[in-house]
């Protein structure tokens, strides 16, 4: 099979990836550019674990060819704090107890960051609306939607300082 | 309260800044230079022999490193927590639909998918037992051996025959409880390698890695020292990453090409093979005196455990001594009766059986309640267990026994935010 070449932005880098065409976004994220906190869960967008933000938004990558995200901007989890640190919504999902498993999480926190870009003061209807393409099967959703209101707390209270 | 360091205090979970930074590895992150990935030639009927299975244009495609039937297993072709009833490859015949028959490992996803399209089979098919009751019946097929019955368990506390005459009430009913599956968020995955000494690794998604070590030496004919096995990051498995996945096809393709092997279930692979919750039949029969108290309790409980048993044998060693829950009964009886079938096999599942038992006693209080014109919370509070209460195992508790403060304090919790609805519950 013929390759192409998609050439979009990945956690705030230009990248040029030559990959199969019938690749989804998802495989090229985890197999070409080894970006492994995307999670495939059930390969169908109902899951919600492999979200990535494009152009902002979260959609889920097993629904997106790879072809797709020419000259887009992808954002993983990997790509929300370079500098190695927790942001607020990383640290309030640690304070809350919203991380069991884990494997529900890159996909929880991006829909969360969305959010919070565009509502940083939403409130608790609003967080479930955002964060319900989203499955947890450990934890519920209560501590969840807990560190997302602490995290837009958090940040506005930093705005503030 | 004490100030204990620990106890009553919060705490960021260990592992939690991985999994908030994405850089936690779970099994289908592993990558290795030279790795093959795998997949499974699996069944898709529920009962047959294997009249033919030929496996060489799969091997004759490009790419493709090895395909492999039962004849390949080394060791041991049968595996399975308790009784080892359930083969690493089909042998004699197909027990359920999606019976593993045959592995192939290749250089890629899609060539492995197209090596398994290239596989052939040919079945004689038999009649599929798809029902407790068809299972027991004198002419069904039997699925293992002589006989469908998985495992029986017999409870005899009191006397549950002279009981009924002291009864001023009896309440009978059956309850079913259906077949569920776990949907662990992540599927199952895991990757099989020889190290430079010679020693089969497993990096799996697994709750159980002593068991899987133990399972992988058996079935390659080694000592137990000669494997190793690695929990990976696991998502979620909730009793269902109890039994073995992936672990042996990989070990087993790993110790055929000397080359690292990765296999990831799809959602439907994964759904379609691991275990289940156990769905039971229970048919009860519970006496009380009129003001409430619990004379006898009697249950019928059978269950269609599937094609192998799994954790079959210790699901019914707790499910009928719970048959009273969490009440004080001096009479009981329970027989359960788990029946071989050819339909998804049942294991661990959050409770061993527990959940399965509640349907029931908790139906039958109600029921009581009924007959008795009482409150449904109040013959709970009547019957309720507490330190010095015996229970149908004979065991006395003797400490911390939480039931009448968790009624109590849901009691008045309700009160507090719905009392409308405790009102209706504690109406007479």
């Amino acid at each position: 099979m013929n390759k192409i070449t998609v050439r979009c932005t990945v956690n705030h880098k230009s990248v040029e990836v030559e990959t199969a065409p019938n690749k989804r976004l998802l495989d090229m994220l985890r197999e070409d550019l080894n970006l492994t906190s995307v999670k495939e869960g059930c390969s169908e967008g109902e899951c919600g674990a492999c979200t990535v933000l494009y152009n902002g938004e979260p959609v889920t990558s097993c629904c997106i060819l790879a072809g797709q995200a020419q000259g887009a901007d992808i954002v993983t989890l990997e790509g929300i704090s370079p500098d190695g640190k927790p942001d607020a919504v990383q640290q309030a999902f640690m304070d809350s107890g919203a991380v069991q498993c884990g494997f529900c999480t890159p996909g929880m926190i991006l829909s969360a960051e969305a959010l919070l870009a565009k509502n940083p003061n939403p409130t608790e209807e609003e967080v479930k609306q955002a964060m319900s393409g989203n499955l947890c099967r450990c934890t519920g959703y209560a501590k969840i939607i807990e560190a997302v209101l602490m995290a837009a707390q958090r940040r506005r209270e930093e705005g503030q300082a | 309260m004490r100030d204990y360091a620990v106890l009553a205090k919060d705490h960021v979970k260990v592992d939690a800044l991985e999994k908030v930074m994405g850089t936690a590895k779970f099994a289908a992150d592993y990558k290795m230079p030279n790795m093959l990935y795998g997949g499974v030639f699996r069944s898709t009927v529920p009962h047959a022999y294997v009249k033919k299975l030929n496996l060489d244009k799969a091997r004759a495609l490009p790419g493709v490193a090895c395909a492999l039937d039962y004849t390949a297993i080394p060791g041991k072709n049968r595996f399975g927590i308790i009784f080892k009833d359930e083969p690493c490859l089909v042998d004699d015949k197909v027990r359920r639909y999606g019976d593993a028959i045959a592995v192939v490992a290749a250089e890629t996803p899609e060539l492995v998918q197209d090596a398994l399209d290239l596989i052939e089979v040919e079945y004689e098919e038999l009649e599929a037992v798809s029902s407790f009751e068809r299972a027991m019946e004198e002419d069904s097929p039997k699925v293992h051996g002589d006989t469908n019955v998985n495992v029986k368990k017999h409870l005899e506390y009191g006397n549950v025959d002279e009981a009924w005459a002291k009864c001023d009430v009896i309440v009978e009913n059956t309850y079913s409880t259906h077949i569920l599956s776990h949907m662990f968020i992540e599927p199952d995955a895991g990757i099989a390698y020889l190290d430079e000494q010679g020693i089969m690794n497993v990096i799996a998604s697994t709750q159980n890695a002593h068991y899987d070590r133990n399972e992988v030496a058996a079935m390659l004919g080694v000592p137990q020292n000669r494997v190793r096995v690695k929990q990976a990051v696991t998502g979620g498995g909730f009793g269902g990453k109890l039994d073995i996945s992936v672990q042996l096809h990989c070990a087993l393709m790993a110790w055929h090409t000397k080359r690292p092997v990765k296999m990831v279930r799809s959602r439907s692979e994964s759904t379609m093979v691991s275990s289940k919750r156990h769905p039971m039949t229970m048919k009860c029969k519970t006496g009380a005196t009129k003001d409430g108290r619990l004379v006898a309790v009697e249950c019928y409980m059978t269950c269609d455990a599937g094609a192998y048993s799994s954790y079959a044998p210790a699901v019914i060693g707790r499910a009928p001594v719970h048959i009273v829950g969490p009440y004080e009964c001096p009479n009981v009886r329970c027989d359960a009766v788990f029946a071989y079938t050819n339909n998804p096999m049942c294991g661990a599942f959050r409770g061993f059986g527990v959940p399965q038992a509640a349907v029931c006693h908790e139906g039958q209080m109600n029921a009581l309640a009924k007959a008795l014109n009482m409150s449904p919370l109040e013959i709970r509070m009547i019957n309720a267990q507490k330190v010095g209460s015996v229970i149908p195992t004979g065991q006395k508790l003797t400490e911390s026994v939480g039931f009448m403060d968790t009624l109590t304090q849901a009691r008045d919790k309700a009160a507090e935010v719905m009392p409308e609805a405790l009102e209706r519950l504690t109406q007479d």
